[in-house]
This record gives structure tokens, sequence and C-alpha cells, in this order.
């Protein structure tokens, strides 16, 4: 829920948002397709690290409880 | 929660021509001024280059938009689940409630992770903040705040402070953990930030000197701990700004907002400047949340969506939705790899998301209310969750 800015149609908010896309048309932008593939790459070189995605056996997750230990 | 007015109108003498009345506050250079409307619109003409009135710039500012959707529509050669089809499934997860940290009287609003992976500090509508240890349950402290809603919470690096975010106050202050469970911490509580409205989100920077504050104000501030001084505001939100996280990268000097004017905007710490401004959500923003890797960053939404945002190609490159999911999504995190996406829903779940082939891969019952937070600790062992059922759940 928003309140609409009072002097949307004032010169000090025009200037503001023309100065603004200028900034953000200007900015160099990479193709999708090597995004896509850096953030594949980065998911792949880290994925063995991952404890929640791979699953980590009981002994070396603090949280899990362990099985109980019988003395021999 | 967003009822209130972002632009605290004042009364009194203009700071530019001395008459009295209505003000509006402004920055110029980041010092804080208020002048009547009037001067405003001088100050703005007088800016005006040769040649350029309130229509030519609108017309700019159409071109421009229209330049923009172009510049990024050409990149967009492919989807990110096109580009992840060859890669594995995610397997079968086997994620279960572990810990149900009880101890809160009202809704749990915000829960953060200490960098020793084990405590955590959460807050509550009642005003009460605790720090548990999440390996033995046990309450190392508490405080408690009465007459407030602690609505952020925020863990120091060195985990020897934690910063609250005020919701009635409009303050974010910093109080120092001590070892001693008897002393009264309340005593110790250090204001740092002031807005003019909530403070929606804290987060401490790279080290226990600063932090970085959101508010429903509209703004996004810095500020040095030590002195409370202001080091650099952010303005360019049109309405309350509902969350910030700020990025993971060692050479990122940047932070990402997002709010109730359903856009996510990335900004330059130093400078102050907006650098760039994502609007493809339908509804207010809850939560961001940067990609591991810094490149991107997620967004939680009220239309019942989560997005991500690839920070490099400038644009969204994955929505996270199903016909079946109808209620809002208030806060996400990514699993260590970033492969996973959390997020938790007003319908009391979390779903969880394959980040790269877009589909959901579980959805984690339990809680009993909304979702307020979910958070992953800072080695991917676990999530934390916390709710308006009054408890916080650790899943592993």
């Amino acid at each position: 829920m928003q309140t609409d800015t009072p002097h949307s149609s004032s010169i000090a908010q025009a200037r503001r948002t023309v100065q603004q896309l200028r900034i953000e048309a200007s900015i160099e932008r990479i193709k999708v397709s090597k995004a896509s593939s850096d953030l594949m790459r980065y998911c792949g070189e880290h994925a063995k690290n991952d404890p929640l995605l791979m699953g980590i056996p009981a002994s070396e997750n603090p949280f899990k409880d362990k099985k109980p230990c019988t003395v021999l | 929660m967003c009822d209130q007015t972002f632009m605290a109108a004042t009364f009194g003498p203009c700071d530019s021509c001395g008459k009295t009345g209505p003000l509006m506050n402004i920055y110029i250079k980041n010092e804080p001024v208020n002048y009547c409307s009037f001067c405003v619109e001088v100050m703005a003409y007088r800016g005006l280059q040769k040649g350029e009135t309130l229509e030519t710039l609108r017309q700019e500012s159409d071109t421009l938009k229209k330049k923009l959707e172009e510049e990024r529509g050409k990149l967009n050669d492919v989807e990110l689940h096109q580009v992840a089809e060859k890669i594995e499934v995610v397997g079968a997860l086997s994620i279960k409630t572990r810990r149900v940290l009880k101890g809160h009287g009202n809704k749990v609003l915000c829960m953060d992770w200490c960098k020793d992976k084990r405590r955590l500090v959460s807050s509550s509508q009642d005003g009460k903040v605790i720090v548990w240890d999440g390996f033995t349950l046990n309450k190392e402290n508490g405080v408690s705040l009465p007459c407030t809603w602690v609505m952020a919470c925020a863990y120091a690096p060195s985990g020897c402070a934690v910063a609250l975010g005020d919701g009635l106050d409009n303050k974010c202050s910093v109080i120092p953990l001590s070892l001693d469970k008897n002393e009264n911490l309340a005593t110790k509580k250090k204001s740092v930030a002031m807005h003019t409205n909530y403070v929606s989100g804290c987060t401490f920077t790279s080290s226990d000197m600063q932090i970085l504050t959101s508010s429903g104000d509209g703004s996004c501030a810095l500020w040095d701990v030590e002195s409370g001084q202001l080091l650099q505001s952010f303005h360019g939100h049109t309405a309350d700004v509902l969350s910030l996280d700020l990025s993971p990268s060692e050479t990122g000097n940047t932070f990402v907002s997002g709010g109730c004017d359903k856009k996510s905007c990335v900004w330059d710490m130093r400078s102050g400047q907006n650098i760039q401004t994502f609007e493809n959500h339908e509804s207010d923003i809850n939560c961001v949340k940067y990609y591991p890797s810094g490149d991107a960053f997620a967004s939680a939404s009220d239309d019942a969506t989560c997005r991500l945002y690839d920070l490099r190609a400038d644009r969204e490159v994955a929505i996270y939705q199903k016909d079946s999911i109808i209620f809002g999504a208030s806060s996400v995190d990514f699993s260590l790899s970033g492969r996973l996406l959390f997020a938790g829903y007003n319908d009391y779940s979390i779903n969880v998301w394959d980040v790269l082939k877009v589909t959901r891969v579980s959805i984690l019952f339990g809680h009993e209310n909304r979702i307020s937070r979910v958070c992953v600790s800072p080695d991917g062992t676990a999530l934390c969750s916390a709710s308006w059922d009054h408890t916080l759940r650790i899943w592993a």
C-alpha cells in the first residue's frame, strides 16, 4: 500500500527520473545464455559442499540426532 | 503495515526563502534540508538545460524506458531452465524438523544466525529478543523491550552484539552481548539509526562498526555504530522499503533492497547511487536475498511468486510459481551452493525450489502460522525458519 507521490508531475521528479534512466540505460549487459551458464557453473562447483543439497551423515551434522553408541 | 505516508511533512520556515508553511524534507548532497514546495520547483527549474521543459523531460523518460526494455530484450537469447536441461535433477531431500525453539510469547518477526554457525538471535512482536544455542536449545541471552515491535534483528560479524530494528520507535539499536546471563542487557542498548518510520530491516556490513537499515519511510541508510552518524542515505523507492541484503562478494560494495513499490533496487554503498532497478513483481516485495556468488538475487513477493534476477544480464531470469500457490511469499534464502531456494509463505509452508531448473523440489510442513523469515546457517548445514506461531524451527 503506497501513497501517490504528490508531486509526480513536477519538474524535479521528471529530472530525477530522466537522470536515473540515463544511468540505467548505459550499463553494460551480458547475454542470458552466458549469465545462466555462469550460475550453473557456480552451483556445480559448490554442490558437493552443500549439506542441505547432498545430505550429510548424522555423525557430521550437529543438528541430526546420532544413533546411540554401545560400549563393547 | 504500509499504511503510513513516508514523506514526513513538517511545518515551519523554509531553509531557502524563509516563509513559514508546509515543508518537503529533501536531501541535497546527503544533507537533509527543508524547502517549501515552491523553492523545490524553482531549484529544479534552474537546473534545467537549455530547451528542456516538463514535456521534453517526459518524452525523454518514455524513450529511455523503451530503450532500456529493448536493450534488455536483445540479450534474452535463451531461458535459464533451458540452459539447465542438461544437468542432473536434484536428488530426494531428507530435510526434516530437528529442533523447535519455544520461548517467544508472540509472533516471531525476524531471526539471524551468528557466524559461529550454532547461535542465533530472534525477535518478536512482544519486544522480546532471545539469543539461542541452536545445538542445545539453551537460551543464552534475553532482552525485553516493552512497548515495541522488534521487526528486524541481526547478529554482528564478531558475534559480540546484535542490532535490533524498532517498529514503533523507528530506531535501530545495537546491544552488546554479555556472558553473564543475569545482566540486564536492555540498559546497554545504544540507539544508532533514526528513521521517520518503522525500521523494516537491518544488517551489519563487513564489521561491527557500520549498519545498514531499511525503513517504512522509503529510504535505506548506512550508519556508523560508534557515533550514530548517518554516513550515506539511499533514496529512490517510492514506498516503504521492506527488505535489504548486502552483497556477499568480497569486492562488492553494493546491496539490494525491495519494497511496497514492487521495485527492487541495487545500490552503490559509497556513492548512494541507484545502479539498477527491476520492476516485474505485481505486488509488494517482502524479501530480497543475494545468490551466493553475488551475481544474482532472488525476491519474494505478495504476488505469490519468487523471482531470480541476474545482475550482469540486468533482467529477471526465472519465476518460481505454481497455480496451486496463491499465498504471498514472505522470505527467501539460498542453500550454500545456490542450487536450492527456500521460500517461506503465508500458507504456513516452506517451498524448496530448484533454482536452475525452475521447479519445486519439496515442501516443508510444520509451522502453524505464517512464516516470517527463513535463513540458512553460515556453513549451510541447517535452515532456520521463524513464524507467527511463536516458534522457530531448525531443519536439517
